[in-house]
């Protein structure tokens, strides 16, 4: 018996090339001939190719290309085409909605048009692909589970860039393309509405994820430590239940009294990260749009407790100030600068 | 002889040596608590360099006593007329060791005409006397007894260490979106944010409440864009001061007084008086002494004047100087200006 490793992969499989069922479907089929890796077959299937195309496939990847070309030559013309600074400057560097004036009309290129464009490239890119990922499921006469995760991903990425911003009137509320920029925004979004920790669907999001990450911690960790027992054979165990099985399910009963089973972990697994994006678009969908400021939102229900006071301050800047700081000066500073 | 797992040791080793040695870090300092329980509002003790860079000013040797009035004892006097001419010598030799030591009096004053008005520096230092002036009276709410001198910002260099520039705006490219202008040299994230937030906080009198005051939609939040220049600003001013958000602010609720320190409004009131420095003295300051500068990262020349933010003065810590009560050796830098009603705290702080 080849000695299975429980940390890395050391068995690489090479067998004779599998060419896959035959297609019913389009005349694009398959692409590329098979070969082989062991630089891959160490973390995975040892055969590379045929993949599959077909029509969206194609269509996805052509707008995927120009979405990123768009978003790249920005990125590089707004630096003078100067090849260095590109490169020591591209996490910083941004494609930006259109400004707030435009409201949710067609502004022109250089000021949010091309964001929009690269915007409505991606998203065809995106949403090809998933009808790719569902026809190819389809086809293999799978289930499509594996699509609607990432239909819940889609959502979450339409929430924050289409949909959310179409209610509030507003191309400008939607995250830029960018590293830095996108991150800048998500710090800058939490702080604008009161913290988005006192946010339900922020805070259900955040226990999917995190829930995800110890389920599949827990999952991947029970089926390595039982694969000496053949327990990596795992979707077999679950109506023949081999001496692997038992063990796992005995293990989680002496640790935590209860177990899971080897479906319905999976189970588990499959909807605590789908509904992490699914919960996590509601969250931003509702904010700004039925809630403004979440802190005091958590307050009126109970879910952010009081403080005792640290004093010596009034309840708010003086209300001349705040009129004041409210009128942007008509007047520009000085003379001349 | 296996080499696989060696390999992956060296190399695991070489990436520690790397992120050991390579950035810079600096140790953990000692945090107080300034909030209630578990509000997580810290302050860390300055670091070693905010702590070289803020030692007590210099001595400044007494001058002889002279008690004829300074605009009697010298011609053309128009700022320090109020003095007598033993206070006036003193404070023009502390000046010429604040701001100009290597310089000398030459820097303002032509050689053998100390009354002409030939050097735009001279007619600078004057405008720059009544600010400090008019900060020493008019904001104590920021400055406090102490004051400040010359020294608070020149630290001995003619132009302060740490300010920024107001410039306009480069020519967009046709078709192209501009880049923010960030600080390409900066070491740290703070540093490297750009200008913006200053022009509209410390210059322009831009609303600093970004956040709805109310749970549902009333149009109160502001835009993205603002808030993001305000944040950008809050970090450039906690870098410059030397602090964390929880200096002031109780971070899960930012716009409420009531869960902030009393710290906060010294800050509001700085806030406040860096704007009315900048707008009433340093703008003008630039029409008799512009200043263009370009520095590595720049793409076009940053034509006029530097502009005061935190750093300016603070360089990093809370308080400047170490705290020094500035005023008792020169009382002569508080002038006549009214103190501006902020309608202070209702209690005092502390």
């Amino acid at each position: 018996m080849a000695k299975f490793h429980s940390l890395y992969t050391s068995i690489a499989v090479r067998g004779p090339d599998e060419a896959g069922i035959p297609l019913a479907d389009d005349g694009f089929g398959r692409v590329g001939g098979a070969w082989h890796s062991s630089w891959l077959g160490r973390i995975g299937e040892m055969q590379v190719f045929p993949t599959y195309l077909g029509a969206t496939g194609i269509a996805s990847l052509i707008c995927g290309f120009i979405a990123i070309e768009i978003i790249g030559l920005n990125m590089w013309a707004s630096v003078n085409w100067n090849p260095l600074i590109f490169i020591k400057m591209l996490p910083f560097l941004s494609l930006e909605p259109p400004p707030p004036k435009y409201g949710l009309s067609l502004p022109p290129l250089e000021d949010g048009g091309w964001w929009l464009t690269a915007g409505f490239f991606l998203t065809a890119a995106i949403i090809l692909w998933w009808v790719r990922m569902y026809r190819r499921a389809r086809a293999l006469k799978m289930g499509t589970h594996v699509p609607w995760c990432f239909a819940s991903a889609i959502w979450l990425y339409l929430v924050l860039g289409f949909i959310r911003p179409l209610i509030m009137g507003c191309w400008c509320e939607a995250v830029p393309f960018g590293v830095i920029s996108h991150l800048n925004w998500t710090a800058t979004f939490s702080v604008r509405y009161g913290n988005l920790f006192y946010d339900p669907f922020h805070m259900l999001s955040i226990v999917f994820l995190y829930g995800s990450t110890m389920l599949f911690a827990m999952h991947a960790g029970t089926i390595l430590a039982v694969a000496r027992f053949g327990g990596e054979r795992e979707t077999q165990d679950i109506v023949d239940r081999g001496t692997g099985q038992e063990r796992a399910a005995l293990f989680w009963r002496w640790t935590m009294g209860f177990n899971a089973t080897f479906e319905s972990i999976h189970r588990w697994l499959f909807w605590f990260a789908t509904l992490t994006t699914l919960t996590g678009g509601i969250g931003i969908l509702i904010t700004g749009t039925i809630v403004d400021n979440w802190y005091l939102w958590g307050v009126e229900h109970g879910i952010a407790p009081e403080y005792p006071r640290v004093g010596g301050l009034p309840d708010g800047p003086p209300p001349k100030v705040v009129i004041d700081m409210r009128q942007r000066a008509a007047s520009p500073p000085g003379a001349s600068r | 002889m296996r080499w696989g797992p060696a390999l992956l040791l060296a190399a695991v080793a070489g990436v520690v040596i790397f992120l050991v040695t390579v950035p810079d870090w600096s140790l953990p300092r000692r945090g107080t608590q300034l909030g209630g329980r578990a509000s997580s509002m810290i302050q860390f003790a300055a670091g070693p360099a905010e702590d070289k860079l803020n030692r007590p000013p210099p001595e400044i040797p007494a001058w002889a006593r002279d008690i004829r009035p300074a605009s009697a004892a010298f011609r053309n006097v128009k700022v320090l007329s109020d003095l007598n001419a033993g206070e006036f010598m003193r404070l023009q030799t502390a000046m010429t060791q604040w701001v100009s030591p290597q310089q000398g009096c030459g820097f303002c004053h032509v050689s053998g005409d100390y009354a002409s008005d030939a050097k735009p520096e001279k007619r600078a230092a004057r405008l720059m006397l009544t600010m400090t002036r008019h900060i020493n009276s008019a904001w104590p709410d920021h400055v406090g007894a102490g004051g400040v001198t010359c020294y608070s910002c020149h630290r001995g260099q003619p132009v302060p260490a740490q300010v920024w520039y107001w410039h306009p705006p480069v020519p967009g490219h046709p078709m192209i979106d501009g880049q923010e202008d960030y600080h390409e040299t900066a070491t740290t994230v703070r540093k490297f944010f750009p200008d913006e937030g200053f022009e509209e906080y410390l210059l322009e009198k831009t609303s600093g409440l970004g956040q709805s005051q109310t749970p549902l939609p009333s149009g109160q939040a502001v835009s993205q864009i603002e808030v993001k220049r305000l944040y950008e600003v809050m970090m450039q001013m906690s870098d410059g001061i030397g602090v964390n958000c929880g200096f002031c602010h109780n971070s899960r609720a930012f716009f409420d007084w009531r869960q902030s320190t009393p710290q906060r409004w010294t800050g509001f009131s700085g806030i406040q008086m860096t704007r009315n420095i900048n707008r009433d003295y340093l703008v003008p300051l630039a029409a008799i002494s512009p200043l263009t500068r370009q520095g590595p990262g720049d793409p076009a020349p940053r034509v006029g004047n530097a502009l005061a933010n935190c750093a300016t003065c603070h360089q990093g810590a809370p308080k400047p100087l170490g705290g020094a009560d500035l005023l008792k050796t020169f009382p002569e830098l508080k002038g006549p200006d009214p103190h501006v009603a902020l309608s202070g705290p209702t209690s005092p702080p502390g």
